[in-house]
């Protein structure tokens, strides 16, 4: 609710598939090479040039459609939406009007805490167009580079289920972590591989649902909050001045924060669909569409539960690791070593991990840190070869470089000392030294002790077994 | 010796044997182009030169002991609407005038693999919309048999063409009857492949569910060696069939015995001419002479042929002619103000009448609102006259019928009345729409001496069947006939 | 049934001139009422699973063309780019 209305918002996300090719001809699918330099006279659309559908393209958008619990139509067809932009060369896109490759599917998110069940009316195939460069200097000129015209896309339209731009956000996420997981989209943000279409309605509580209006040009999830946020006011504003909503779609300008009309219900485009006679129909076996479910990993949603269920984590930390594919696959191969406690990983990649990772700006293959190295490191923290400040300095040096934590042990010095002997020696050296303190300990003053340990583990230079040093220390006092 | 007269079987036995080289055919057929071209009008684009130095490679190779293929040598005339790398491809439209594809059409790749000799680029209605050949932005073709009249359309320049032997053979596209009915008008032999058969990858398109390029020639064998070349699966062409072809010419005379032919009433009621009619049964029944069984059928949908064609085929014109915005290629006006003024004036300055009374009818047809009224209705009639077809092909082996009602019109007869241009195709539309091969052989002239055409329609990919009828039929009257120009 | 030949116009991004809109619009009427005639068929248009399309393999092809020949029939090129009369969006 906000300001006593209800919010409902429903998101057409596309989604840049990461093949080799582009989906109707074999051009290079890749993103930031020279302008016009991926095309050929099939993308640009020159008479006579025909269309052949890349096998790649279809297969992902099936892998997307069980990810998201959609019933698949093995057999289904492409239209042609027709309408004139200099990015459009054919002047109209090869998409999938009334028969999608996939449908009727849901998504549960998690808001707050609480899970959420967001309904996906279908998932379509189509290419995307190309791009037009703005700029004062092309006098009254645009300049149209073509590369991206036939980079193959999925659109995922939802139902209208989300109730607030945190719900839309939390959605965004969760498709982009699928994607991830199915290596089937770069989720490249800056560079355009998602972006998505917002409706937003408000209305009443108990009343049928509001005039939607339409934002486009939505090219990042903070941005979507902020043009749903906007819209949501906008909106209300009207309706509380006794306005009423138009059907229009608008254009998000996220540098000014605002949206602003592009057209209204009565100028809105006549695509004139139709079925594209250059192809034939898509007929997908069935044990194909088994074949590619059966590949499917285990999904973030899920992994997210299990990590709850089977290993206690907290569900935020559950969250943030099963939502990065990278996290998720490192602490799933540490678990799987069998050996040590969840929460002996996640101290390690929870905390120091995810700073050094944001600090320097790295993903965690560029680090050298696995599965293998982890868990030596928490084998001698554990078994108290190292103490936790030791195992620190070990950490920082294994996220960069290959060596083996044993012998780091040695190189560091960082071997704890636990022969009760030696640290006997020490102790009885430091209270020779510290008489007074002895006295003030008998005398009730209890953090003494505290100083005395400190010490010892000073005169040990850090290597005694702190524990064990305690326990030494305290022996001694108690019985002098 | 008059080279350009001979068939391309003849020539290619000739050329075998040492009597006579690619140079000196190529050279004659330009010497009667020289001559012929004038009155005709049959070209877009020439190309001597190139022609010339393709020919010198072939009798080099033929020198040389190389082995060649059949049609090897041969000087070859294509419509302009069939992508030649390097050679402008106008679609006889102000639109395209200066555009040079950067690629071959996949047809070309076959036809310079098999080391045909390309003559140049022949005349066509503009986007190969027209029955006269008169919508061409260039100039109207004439009619080899009587240059006041139209040689028929789109195709027009490739019938003319081979007529007037300003080419051996040539290849046209048919959509609703594109090479037959021109074929018909000049005394030629077309054919009209099975949808699917010949790869549309570079024919620049009119309507992608119904084009189809085909061979034209002056004997059935011609065109038999032709189709051969051409036909084949493309993975360029999604919509070509995954199938494979066997020679064509092999077994053109295995005779029509025991035949059964089709004479489907609906084709022989009001609007044929009378000499046309009796010049197909006459036909016929010298068919029956030689062993075949005739009988008449009915396919009743065929007067709803005509519309469902006109809608589907300007539906898909409609989007696939949206390309012609002069951004990546082809006409831009001079002045406007703005992308909008911009797309309309170059496509309106760009395009003639009647390409655009097609995108308007079919970008009407696909708007919001009469799409299930117009081009639903249209592709549920295609249904119904394709299961019409298969059901007739239960009964029969190959359907006779006429080729166009009438014998050719006078150049500027129809010009101002569409529906009585479109008429024409009345025969030959329903054969697009089921996507089903036919040719159009002639069988005689009327009164006024102008060519009379039989089409023959069979299943799809049984053009071996219809080769061989045509074959016998012209074994039988002569065929070809060499008009006075 | 009337035919807004202006609309039409405008999503074909034609321009008719005043003085052949007449013509236009009759020549498509008469076009329409061609069809209008036809039967109505009360089913629907099914897609043909027996004729199913062969995919292509993901593999791409590089230079297969070079940028200048591609733009060779372009009206208008600079910077290695297509030119347009500025677009507002």
């Amino acid at each position: 609710m906000v300001r006593g209305y209800e919010v409902v918002i429903g998101l057409e996300t596309h989604a840049e598939l990461n093949t080799d090719s582009k989906i109707y001809c074999d051009c290079k699918n890749q993103f930031g090479l020279e302008v016009n330099s991926q095309v050929c006279p099939i993308c640009m659309g020159m008479p006579g040039t025909l269309p052949t559908l890349n096998e790649k393209v279809v297969d992902y958008a099936i892998k997307m459609g069980h990810a998201l619990n959609c019933h698949i139509n093995r057999v289904c067809k492409q239209d042609r939406k027709n309408y004139f932009y200099p990015d459009l060369p054919k002047a109209y896109q090869i998409s999938q009007a009334e028969v999608p490759l996939c449908q009727n599917g849901y998504v549960d998110i998690l808001v707050d805490g609480e899970e959420r069940r967001i309904g996906i009316t279908r998932i379509h195939i189509e290419e995307d167009a190309g791009k037009l460069l703005h700029s004062d200097k092309f006098h009254g000129c645009s300049l149209v580079d073509l590369n991206r015209c036939g980079v193959p896309l999925i659109e995922i339209v939802s139902e209208p289920d989300m109730r607030s731009s945190a719900e839309a956000k939390a959605y965004l996420e969760t498709l982009k972590s699928i994607l991830q997981y199915l290596d089937i989209c770069d989720c490249k943000m800056e560079q355009g591989s998602i972006r998505c279409d917002v409706n937003v309605s408000v209305h009443k509580p108990g009343e049928p649902f509001g005039t939607r209006s339409e934002m486009k040009n939505v090219n990042s999830f903070s941005a979507a909050v902020r043009g749903i946020d906007f819209e949501i006011n906008r909106q209300i504003d009207i309706l509380e001045n006794g306005g009423t909503i138009e059907q229009e779609t608008r254009r998000w300008d996220d540098a000014k924060g605002e949206s602003v009309s592009m057209r209204s219900k009565e100028d809105s485009q006549d695509y004139r669909y139709f079925p594209e006679p250059d192809l034939l129909t898509i007929v997908v076996e069935q044990e194909r569409v088994d074949k590619l479910k059966e590949d499917i990993p285990e999904l973030p949603n899920a992994k997210l539960l299990r990590y709850v269920k089977e290993f206690g984590l907290a569900q935020k930390d559950a969250a943030f690791i099963a939502e990065s594919v990278e996290l998720a696959t490192l602490f799933d191969s540490c678990m799987a070593k069998g050996r040590f406690p969840a929460k002996s990983y996640t101290t390690w990649i929870l905390g120091d991990f995810i700073k050094y990772l944001n600090d320097n700006s790295k993903t965690v293959s560029d680090t050298k840190l696995n599965a293998d190295n982890l868990t030596e490191l928490v084998e001698l923290i554990e078994n108290k070869t190292i103490s936790n400040a030791g195992g620190k300095k070990i950490f920082a040096v294994i996220l960069e470089q290959e060596k083996s934590v044993k012998e780091l042990v040695d190189e560091l010095g960082l071997a704890q000392v636990s022969d009760a002997s030696a640290l006997e020696a020490i102790a009885d050296k430091v209270l020779a030294e510290n008489e007074k303190s002895i006295h003030d300990y008998k005398n009730g003053k209890t953090n003494a002790l505290g100083y005395l340990v400190g010490q010892c583990m000073k005169a040990s230079r850090g290597k005694a077994n702190p524990g064990m040093m305690k326990e030494i220390v305290l022996n001694k006092l108690n019985n002098m | 010796m008059e080279l350009y007269r001979k068939s391309a079987y003849e020539l290619s036995q000739m050329m075998k044997n040492g009597e006579v080289s690619s140079v000196e055919i190529t050279k004659s057929v330009f010497d009667r182009i020289k001559a012929v071209e004038p009155k005709i009008d049959a070209y877009v684009t020439l190309d001597e030169e190139n022609a010339l130095k393709a020919a010198q490679e072939i009798d080099n190779k033929r020198s040389a002991g190389e082995e060649l293929p059949e049609l090897a040598g041969i000087p070859i005339g294509i419509k302009d609407n069939i992508s030649t790398k390097g050679l402008r491809t106008t679609c006889s439209s102000k639109m395209l005038e200066n555009y040079v594809p950067p690629f071959n059409a996949t047809v070309m790749n076959k036809v310079y693999e098999n080391g045909m000799v390309v003559t140049g680029k022949l005349n066509m209605d503009e986007f190969a919309m027209g029955s006269s050949t008169e919508n061409s932005y260039f100039k109207p073709t004439r009619n080899p048999n009587d240059t006041d009249r139209i040689p028929g359309g789109s195709s027009g320049g490739s019938a003319a063409a081979v007529a007037a032997c300003e080419a051996i053979v040539s290849l046209g596209s048919d959509t609703g009857g594109s090479i037959r009915q021109p074929a018909s008008y000049c005394g030629v032999v077309g054919l009209k492949p099975t949808y699917g058969s010949v790869s549309r990858f570079g024919l620049v398109a009119f309507a992608s569910s119904l084009d189809q390029i085909g061979p034209l020639g002056r004997t059935v064998r011609d065109v038999a060696m032709l189709q051969s070349v051409i036909n084949g699966h493309d993975r360029m062409d999604a919509t070509s069939a995954y199938r494979t072809y066997s020679d064509l010419s092999a077994g053109l005379e295995s005779g029509v015995s025991g035949l059964k032919i089709g004479l489907p009433k609906e084709y022989f009621g009001k609007g044929i001419d009378d000499e046309v009619k009796s010049g197909i049964l006459n036909a016929v029944k010298a068919l029956e002479a030689k062993g075949a069984v005739v009988k008449e059928i009915s396919l009743p949908s065929t007067d709803y042929a005509l519309s469902s064609y006109y809608i589907i085929s300007s539906a898909e014109a409609s989007s696939n002619l949206a390309r012609y915005d002069g951004v990546r290629y082809g006409f831009r006006a001079e002045d406007y103000d703005g992308l909008i003024d911009m797309y309309e004036k170059t496509r309106s300055e760009g395009f003639g009448d009647e390409v655009k009374r097609r995108i308007m009818l079919g970008t009407f047809v696909l708007s919001s609102g009469f799409y299930d009224a117009y081009y639903k209705k249209a592709k549920l009639l295609q249904r119904r006259i394709s299961a019409e077809f298969s059901q007739a092909f239960s009964d029969v082996d190959v359907i006779a019928t006429p080729t166009v009602p009438t014998t050719a019109f006078r150049i500027g007869e129809n010009t101002d009345d569409p529906l009585k241009m479109y008429a024409t195709d009345i025969c030959t539309v329903t054969v697009n729409i089921a996507g089903l091969p036919a040719i159009s052989v002639p069988c005689g002239k009327d009164s006024k001496n102008l060519p009379i055409g039989l089409q023959l329609i069979g299943e799809k990919f049984t053009e071996q069947k219809l080769l061989n009828t045509a074959y016998t039929y012209e074994q039988l009257v002569g065929g070809f006939s060499m008009p006075e120009i | 049934m009337n035919i807004d030949i202006k609309h039409i116009a405008k999503l074909a991004r034609l321009h008719i001139e005043d003085d052949q809109l007449e013509k236009f619009e009759s020549e498509m009427q008469n076009i329409v009422n061609m069809v209008e005639n036809l039967p109505d068929i009360k089913d629907e248009l099914t897609l043909d699973e027996k004729n199913p399309m062969i995919l292509r393999k993901d593999k791409a092809v590089t230079d297969k063309y070079t940028r200048q020949e591609l733009m060779a029939n372009a009206p208008q090129v600079k910077a290695g780019c297509l030119v347009v009369p500025k677009t507002v969006e």
